[in-house]
């Protein structure tokens, strides 16, 4: 028995000093990125406020690989404004419409891809709003507003940078070699309970699969970390593709027909020695022996189909706004893009948007009381920096909260307030003005969430249908899309389990089931066809032909007779060629044998 | 005699000078990256972060100093 002890950390009303550090680098970044954009006389300080906002993650490599791709982001959507308005210019409604269009598309790309890489698909979006609509009637100034805002994003990012240097963020390199290692340790016990057939066995599987895939995002920020980033990075993708190909090894190690298969033990010791030798070179920042891609599944359907209805959401609002014919709606209209944009790229869209209807008055009573009864007329810009703390702190305090409503809440509120107040120099202290930004605000949250009620985002039901469609074709077509190694393409279906799991799919048994089926099958498929290359140019050549015939037509009566075949051939030795390749013939049939049946239950049903 | 930065123009836009020094910097870092890995670079300081950072300040000072 062994006796471990959990250390405390240290906590300060309630939260760790980690969360502490943090909120109060995301205080000095704000207040630095103010003071230089106050000292440099840009247009938009808020714009810079907020890239801080953006960029608050709790890690330097996270917040440099936003920040480039936000940077990058900006580019693009900037010239898309320029081009929307430069086609359509003096059309109200053309405008409108080729915003939605422009939008959908991102929302699209944004489906497509994961991490800050569909962020910065929304933000291309987004930007348009920001620039386009919200100069919708001086349509000469988009390109000035669209400069005025890369600079105050840029001196956002250098902002944050350095604070986030000097100031000794932590580095996500260390936690993430720490993670894959507890996960290969943990993939090494399912090993050991999947021999022994202990129940649960496939929730462990899952557990552990979903783990990996959910790394995938991160293992891309740690490139701007150090010089060595980009190798530790291909060392950890390495790793995390191998630990996938590990995971399945040991579940066919486990299954009941093969066990005591010298075949496929040894199949999963060579896996572990592989990820074993990509963490090694990941904490000795080593090229790996193998670099692997970690391709993601992309489901083009459920894309569109979010594309679609995230242009009309913005239709939606657009005509809501023509029709009433309030002045300055283009800025409530830039507000609805922004809540939908980041909306989408969470798991609940509507919910984002109650959330941020929910923040927006308590937002706008703290912002009130910050910029009318604590500031009240100040202009200094010490006394801003010192007001501010409080409200950023608690804000960033809270994102780091595990309750989800309180870190949803601290998340809204931090970009509300820095909005609402729109700090500037001199501060005007208008309260028409902040009236009116907390008006458009509201508006915009209840009538993207009216929207949304009204057509509503893409169901967890038919995401997990199509995906589970997606496996059965790709099962059925079979082949290597882009040159993909079998342990590439064994990644790129766990990644789509991974998103079939985001989708509530732990709760679909059934349906669940016929996923890990379809997985199995693809995985024994690829190994199968590898290992069937082996044999080409050799006088058993003739005989893999009629394997992979058999495996085509999913004729395992003959994929056992080959196996046998294969056998009596085989040199005496039992780690032969022949012998592992007899081996895996056979375990295909069963796993295919198995699958058949899953898929007639599925059909009787 | 005072050192005059030149003004980048891109399609009759002007840039400040300090951008394109900026931009220059960051392709430098960029490709010396993989040479700072060789020579391990992150290894010689207990804070590679806050060495990578003045490299890139040094490198800025020293483009604006030399063009």
């Amino acid at each position: 028995m062994v006796a471990t002890t959990v250390e405390q950390p240290f906590t300060i009303a309630k939260f760790p000093l980690s969360s502490w550090g943090f909120a109060i680098r995301v205080w000095l970044a704000i207040v630095l990125a103010l003071f230089v954009s106050f000292w440099l006389q840009l247009e938009s300080p808020t714009t810079a406020a907020l890239t801080i906002f953006v960029l608050a993650e709790p890690t330097r490599g996270q917040a440099l690989e936003k920040a480039g791709f936000r940077l990058l982001a900006t580019v693009i959507g900037v010239t898309a404004s320029i081009a929307i308005t430069g086609l359509v210019s003096q059309a109200r409604d053309l405008i409108l419409a080729a915003f939605a269009v422009w939008f959908g598309v991102c929302i699209f790309a944004a489906k497509l891809l994961d991490g800050y890489r569909a962020y910065a698909a929304v933000l291309s979006g987004y930007t348009v709003g920001f620039i386009a609509t919200q100069q919708i009637d001086n349509p000469q100034h988009v390109f000035e507003s669209g400069m005025a805002r890369g600079a105050a994003i840029a001196v956002g990012i250098v902002s944050i940078a350095v604070v986030n240097t000097l100031i000794f963020a932590p580095d996500r390199q260390s936690r993430l070699v720490a993670q894959l290692a507890a996960i290969h340790r943990r993939v090494r016990e399912y090993a050991r309970s999947a021999f022994c057939r202990e129940a649960g066995n496939s929730t462990a599987f899952m557990a552990l699969l979903g783990e990996i895939v959910a790394l995938r995002p991160e293992i891309a920020s740690i490139v701007p970390e150090t010089s060595s980033g980009a190798v530790r990075s291909a060392a950890a993708r390495s790793a995390a593709v191998a630990l996938v190909a590990q995971l399945q090894a040991a579940r066919t190690n486990g299954d009941p027909e093969s066990k005591g298969s010298a075949w496929s033990a040894g199949e999963w010791l060579r896996r572990d020695h592989e990820v074993s030798e990509d963490l090694l070179a990941m904490r000795s920042a080593r090229w790996p022996l193998r670099v692997w891609r970690a391709p993601l599944h992309r489901s083009y359907r459920a894309a569109a189909e979010s594309g679609v209805r995230a242009a009309t959401w913005f239709a939606i609002a657009s005509t809501f706004y023509v029709w009433a014919g309030w002045p300055a709606a283009g800025v409530s209209l830039s507000f609805v893009a922004l809540i939908a944009a980041l909306g989408t790229i969470t798991p609940n869209p509507r919910a984002f948007t109650a959330i941020a209807l929910i923040g927006a008055p308590i937002a706008i009573v703290l912002t009130g009381i910050l910029e009318f009864i604590i500031l009240d007329g100040a202009d200094a810009f010490p006394l801003l920096a010192i007001a501010l703390a409080p409200f950023t702190v608690g804000s960033a305090l809270l994102m780091t909260s595990k309750n989800l409503l309180w870190s949803s809440l601290g998340r809204v509120n931090l970009p509300y307030t820095l909005l609402i107040l729109a700090p500037g120099n001199p501060q005007t202290y208008n309260p028409q003005a902040f009236l009116t930004t907390s008006l458009f605000i509201i508006v915009a949250a209840a009538l993207l969430l009216a929207a949304q009620m009204l057509i509503p985002p893409v169901s967890d039901d038919k995401r997990r249908m199509w995906l589970l469609a997606e496996a059965r074709r790709e099962l059925q077509k079979g082949g290597r899309p882009n040159g993909e190694t079998p342990e590439e393409a064994t990644f790129r279906d766990a990644s789509r389990i991974g998103q079939f799991l985001t989708a509530g799919g732990a709760q679909d048994s059934r349906a669940l089931a016929e996923m890990l089926s379809c997985f199995d099958q693809s995985a024994i498929l690829r190994l199968c066809d590898a290992k069937l290359i082996q044999l080409t140019g050799g006088p058993l050549a003739p005989l893999a032909g009629e394997a992979r015939e058999a495996i085509v037509k999913r004729d395992t009566a003959t994929l056992r007779a080959i196996a046998h075949r294969l056998r009596e051939q085989a040199p005496q030795r039992k780690d032969s060629i022949e012998a592992d390749i007899a081996a895996c013939l056979v375990l295909t049939s069963n796993i295919v044998d198995r699958g058949g049946s899953v898929d007639s239950f599925r059909k009787a049903a | 005699m005072a050192h005059t930065f030149p003004e980048l123009v891109i399609g009759g836009v002007l840039l400040a000078p300090f951008v394109s020094y900026l931009v220059m910097a960051l392709i430098v870092i960029i490709v010396l990256r993989p040479l700072l890995h060789v020579v391990g670079f992150a290894k010689i300081f207990s804070h590679a972060s806050v060495a990578e950072l003045s490299l890139c300040v040094a490198i800025l000072g020293l483009l604006m100093l030399l063009f």
